[in-house]
């Protein structure tokens, strides 16, 4: 099996130097653009470069989710321990009353509560962020068999030896599949971001709908598009490994 | 009841979280905040702007508190559930009283806004009120109790005129037309793009679960069609159909152009397809294999085997894929607005592009609501279509025929 | 009448069926039975085209199956699987009436015919036609599932191991009802197992397959007593005397049991005793009662010699076999036992020596007649 997991990362890495150069190639988009929209005056959005969108958009993402990793996982551990199991059923509840929110109505909502710009966007998409990984993990470990972790009590193992060695283990990659649900939203929702003034790649979109330039529109089209496919790739191959690596 | 929880305390340590997270909003979060206008950033004021109601809203979080640490497992639920009630009833009316008070020597343009810390007081109120209910959690306590709640006290603020005040109704009371228009927008886009994502959602899950290689194509295409951002693929959409409407005029009339209906329609109908795709194949090829080599077995040809025996039993999961879908394109459908299309979307971000809050309010507070309804009513409707005799929880308590002893 | 002609199934690189010839007569229970993979299975479900044959023909009352429609075949042709296959969405009622309704019956014939095929089955009508599949006990489950392949009351009936999911002891009870249901109706059957006790119990014919080849067709009797090979006589096992017992009633080596009323005078007790030591007591019905053991008078105090037992736990039924008498007798620690009519009565009794007798006759036995039913 190992062979196949190794072709499949190499795939996706040469997919990610590919979407880096394609982002920095300014000069084959003014081209290719051009020769699509031959009557347009400019054909890449003047507010910054692919690569400013890009990163800005990364930043966004990456930041609100590390904060929804960090959050989440141990929020999704702690109801399913003895000392959380009282809140288990509001945190589910709340979890799936979450779910069912627009995402793009909770970062509007953020708005008028936290202000407009980068950090209040970071924290409504660390909220929403937190709906998926925290059910994954409460799905993931209590997936773990009883007769697993009674075994792992019955031979000795203290209440974080089982926790660390059997059922985060055996959980990794449900909790995993909740992170990847977790990014893919996010990465959706930072887009839109571009409307509340925190940049990133939905700002060519918006701002080519709203002038009529489809130049524009497909210059932060096709990178988001790409980003969020190559993101998800890049998750669902971890979430593979860590099933081998249980399996 | 049943006390299975492991631990034998005499309080109910989910009553008092929301009892606390009351109590902090209270204390700590500005109630309301006043603004010379609609526009403008405001100042907080406290719960005490409610004058005589703010007394009243202590009470009701002594009560909290009190229902939290109650003699008996029913007592305390039912005390928290009161105590849920109550405090939505109150702060609805502690609202309105520090509106009529602050607004007393304002110019008419001022406006008061619910606060951060009347909202933090709701959450509290949610948890106290799932903190009474937990005990007898049926599908339609979880699920709609908290929105009942909510309906019936703004409903009832409405009615009694006591929020009129507060600068969400005036905001509400200034474009009540537009409102319901783009409202009624807002449900035919999403129902029409549903209504076509499961006509062809359906019949494709129909062809994965009978043909391998449908199975691999479908899914994959649909996936990846659902990882790509709503924003990203609106726009990937405008580009051609705004060619295509240039280049024939009759598509164009026809509404096939790039801003207008067409894309966010196409956009949403898109996005409907994988978790009805996914569903249907999922639920057409979890049927017991018994049951349908049983009935080809009894004569059933493979039109009746499907429609007598592989639909009924895959009804639920479609339903519960329709259910995903409806939930996921009311959302998606406010960022329709930026290719044309007239939903609450437009709110929002006329609101996020003037900085004014209450009309972000006024458009997310309903795409939320439209968004729960939708998930309660698609669940019901999930059931209804559930057979009886394989429904996970039947209402009677299924009589069990023992083996009987003698022969 | 089903006959396979010369039947091969090829599947891709496997033979599963190789040419196999087999005629079951009307009104009998022939038994597939072998080793898993021996093509039991594939040969049952090539007769209502489930899966079709690579070769030969295979006729059902005169019509090769390959000239009608599938759907119209099977619904001819009831079909019992191991896993039941009841449609979990649909009663018990339903569920029974579903290929009467693919033949267009009327709706309350369709009734009538549940109800009836319940009774049949031995469930209540009036607790189990509204029921759900989930709410069955495995053995009501079956039950269910034979009645629901009795509905259109079809000539011929194709179990597949249709008690292999059952619990040993309500499996017990399933064939003995399956072979009154069968004294009853007298379908034509074919019928899957791979356990040998079950085959000998229930059938009229044992067809033993392995590796897709017929390996011997005949009857339980001559199955045991006159394995055509070795493979036969391996698989049938090294208790074949012991199982020889399952196809033999009690009645037919019972004696006339001495017998005396229990509120009987001890002489005419002691007189009805003749020879032997024991005789039966019996109540104002003829019912068992006790007995009294000739050998344990002592000094005239016959009371004393007098054993009051529980008639039903101490008797086996006339319809019994000589296995179900030899594990009661052993359990009980009895050297014979009572034979009972249907009213209790009895009707005389049963010997350890009789059945020992029988034992050594099937061991010995190499000679070209069977005793029973014949060949």
């Amino acid at each position: 099996m190992k062979h196949p997991t190794r072709i499949r990362w190499a795939v996706i890495a040469v997919a990610l130097v590919g979407f880096a150069l394609l982002v920095s190639a300014e000069g084959m988009w003014r081209d290719l653009l051009g020769a699509l929209f031959p009557d347009y005056r400019t054909v890449v959005h003047p507010r910054g470069t692919l690569v400013d969108f890009t990163l800005e958009h990364l930043a966004l993402v990456g930041v609100s989710s590390a904060l929804t990793i960090a959050v989440g996982v141990p929020l999704g551990i702690w109801v399913t321990r003895r000392s959380g199991r009282e809140f288990r059923p509001l945190v589910s509840a709340g979890v799936d009353l979450g779910q069912t929110f627009p995402p793009v109505a909770v970062l509007a909502l953020a708005m008028p509560v936290l202000g407009f710009g980068f950090w209040p966007t970071i924290v409504a998409l660390f909220l929403y962020g937190l709906f998926p990984v925290v059910s994954g993990t409460i799905a993931g470990i209590e997936s773990v068999p009883p007769a697993v972790t009674e075994a792992a009590v019955g031979m000795g193992m203290s209440r974080w030896q089982v926790l660390a060695r059997v059922e985060l283990p055996l959980a990794a990659r449900v909790i995993m599949a909740g992170v990847r649900t977790s990014v893919a939203i996010n990465i959706g929702t930072a887009t839109v971001g571009a409307a509340i003034g925190t940049g990133g790649l939905g700002v060519p979109i918006i701002g080519g709908l709203a002038v009529q330039n489809m130049a524009y529109v497909l210059q932060g089209a096709i990178p988001a598009a790409l980003l969020a496919v190559l993101a998800d790739a890049l998750l669902a191959q971890a979430e593979e490994g860590l099933g081998v690596a249980t399996g | 009841m049943t006390d299975s929880t492991a631990s034998p305390t005499r309080f109910d340590r989910v009553a008092l979280t929301g009892a606390l997270v009351t109590l902090v909003g209270a204390a700590v979060l500005p109630f309301v905040e006043l603004r010379a206008n609609r526009l403008v950033p405001g100042s907080g004021h406290s719960l005490a702007a409610a004058g005589p109601w703010a007394f009243v809203v202590w009470g009701v979080i002594a009560l909290a508190f009190v229902s939290a640490v109650g003699p008996s497992a029913k007592a305390r639920s039912a005390a928290s559930t009161a105590g849920a009630y109550g405090l939505v009833a109150a702060i609805a009316w502690a609202l309105g009283a520090a509106a009529e008070g602050l607004l007393a020597d304002m110019s008419p343009v001022a406006r008061v806004s619910v606060g951060g810390g009347a909202w933090v007081m709701l959450v509290g109120a949610a948890i106290l009120g799932f903190a009474g209910a937990e005990e007898r959690s049926r599908f339609v306590v979880r699920r709609a109790g908290p929105v009942v709640l909510l309906v019936v006290a703004v409903a009832g603020a409405l009615v009694s005129g006591g929020l009129d005040r507060i600068s969400l109704a005036r905001e509400f009371a200034v474009r009540q037309e537009q409102f319901v228009s783009l409202i009624l927008g807002h449900l035919a886009i999403t129902g029409a793009s549903l209504a076509a994502g499961a006509a062809i959602g359906v019949p494709l899950g129909l062809l994965a679960a009978r043909n391998r290689r449908v199975r691999g194509v479908a899914l994959a295409v649909t996936g990846v069609i659902e990882t790509i951002p709503s924003l990203a693929l609106l726009g990937l959409l405008v580009v051609p159909l705004a060619a295509l409407g240039a280049a024939v005029p009759w598509l164009r009339d026809l509404g096939v152009r790039g801003i207008g209906p067409a894309p966010g329609f196409i956009a949403l109908a898109l996005y409907s397809l994988l978790p009805v795709v996914r569903n249907t194949y999922v639920g057409l090829t979890s049927v017991d294999a018994a049951a349908i080599d049983a009935g080809r077995g009894m004569g059933m040809s493979r039109r009746q085997l499907l429609f007598r025996v592989e639909l009924p039993l895959a009804a639920p999961l479609v339903m519960e894929g329709l259910r995903v879908a409806a939930v996921l394109l009311t959302g998606i459908a406010t960022l329709t607005v930026f290719a044309g299309a007239r939903t609450l979307g437009i709110l929002i971000f006329e609101g996020l592009g003037q900085f004014a809050p209450d009309l972000i309010l006024l458009g997310a507070l309903p795409t939320i609501a439209l968004a729960v309804i939708a998930d309660i009513g698609m669940s019901a409707l999930a059931r209804a279509v559930t057979p009886r005799g394989v429904r996970v929880a039947v209402q009677t308590p299924a009589p069990t025929f023992a083996e009987e002893a003698a022969a | 009448m089903i006959r396979l002609e010369n039947v091969t199934k090829r599947f891709s690189e496997k033979t599963a069926v190789d040419g196999l010839t087999l005629e079951v007569p009307e009104g009998e229970v022939c038994v597939l039975i072998g080793p898993s993979g021996c093509g039991k299975t594939t040969t049952l479900r090539m007769v209502n085209r489930l899966i079709e044959p690579t070769s030969g023909r295979i006729l059902v009352n005169g019509r090769d199956v390959m000239s009608m429609r599938p759907e119209e075949l099977r619904r001819g042709l009831g079909y019992v699987i191991q896993s039941i296959g009841l449609f979990p969405h649909l009663t018990v009622a339903e569920n029974i009436g579903v290929v009467p309704r693919l033949l267009g019956w009327e709706k309350p014939r369709i009734a009538d015919r549940a109800r009836e095929l319940l009774s049949l089955v031995g469930l209540e009508p009036d607790s189990y036609l509204r029921a759900y599949p989930r709410q069955l006990s495995g053995g009501e489950a079956q039950r269910v599932g034979v009645a629901r392949a009795l509905a259109a009351d079809p000539p011929v009936l194709l179990m597949d191991e249709p008690f292999g999911a059952v619990d040993p002891l309500n499996r017990e009870r399933l064939q003995a009802e399956f072979g009154r249901i069968q004294r009853e109706l007298h379908k034509t059957v074919v019928f899957v197992t791979h356990d040998i006790d079950e085959a000998i119990r229930l059938a009229d014919r044992v067809a033993i397959m392995r590796d897709g080849r017929l390996q011997q067709y005949d009857t339980p009797e001559n199955v045991l007593n006159r394995p055509a090979n070795k493979f036969v006589h391996d698989f049938v096992g090294a208790d074949r005397a012991l199982k020889r017992l399952v196809r033999i009633k009690v009645t037919e080596v019972m004696r006339p049991a001495p017998q005396a009323a229990i509120d009987d005078a001890p002489e005419a007790m002691r007189e009805r005793a003749g020879a032997g030591r024991f005789v039966y007591l019996t109540d104002d019905e003829g019912r068992l009662a006790g007995w009294l053991d000739t050998d344990d008078i002592r000094d005239d105090a016959v009371a004393d010699a007098i054993t009051t037992v529980d008639r039903l736990q101490a008797t086996v039924a006339r319809d019994a076999s000589l296995r179900d008498a030899l594990s009661r007798m052993l359990g009980l620690g009895f050297r014979s036992i009572a034979v009972t009519d249907d009213e209790g009565r009895i009707m005389g009794e049963v010997t350890f020596a009789a059945i020992e007798a029988v034992m050594s006759e099937a061991e010995e036995h190499r000679g070209p007649t069977a005793d029973g039913e014949g060949a």
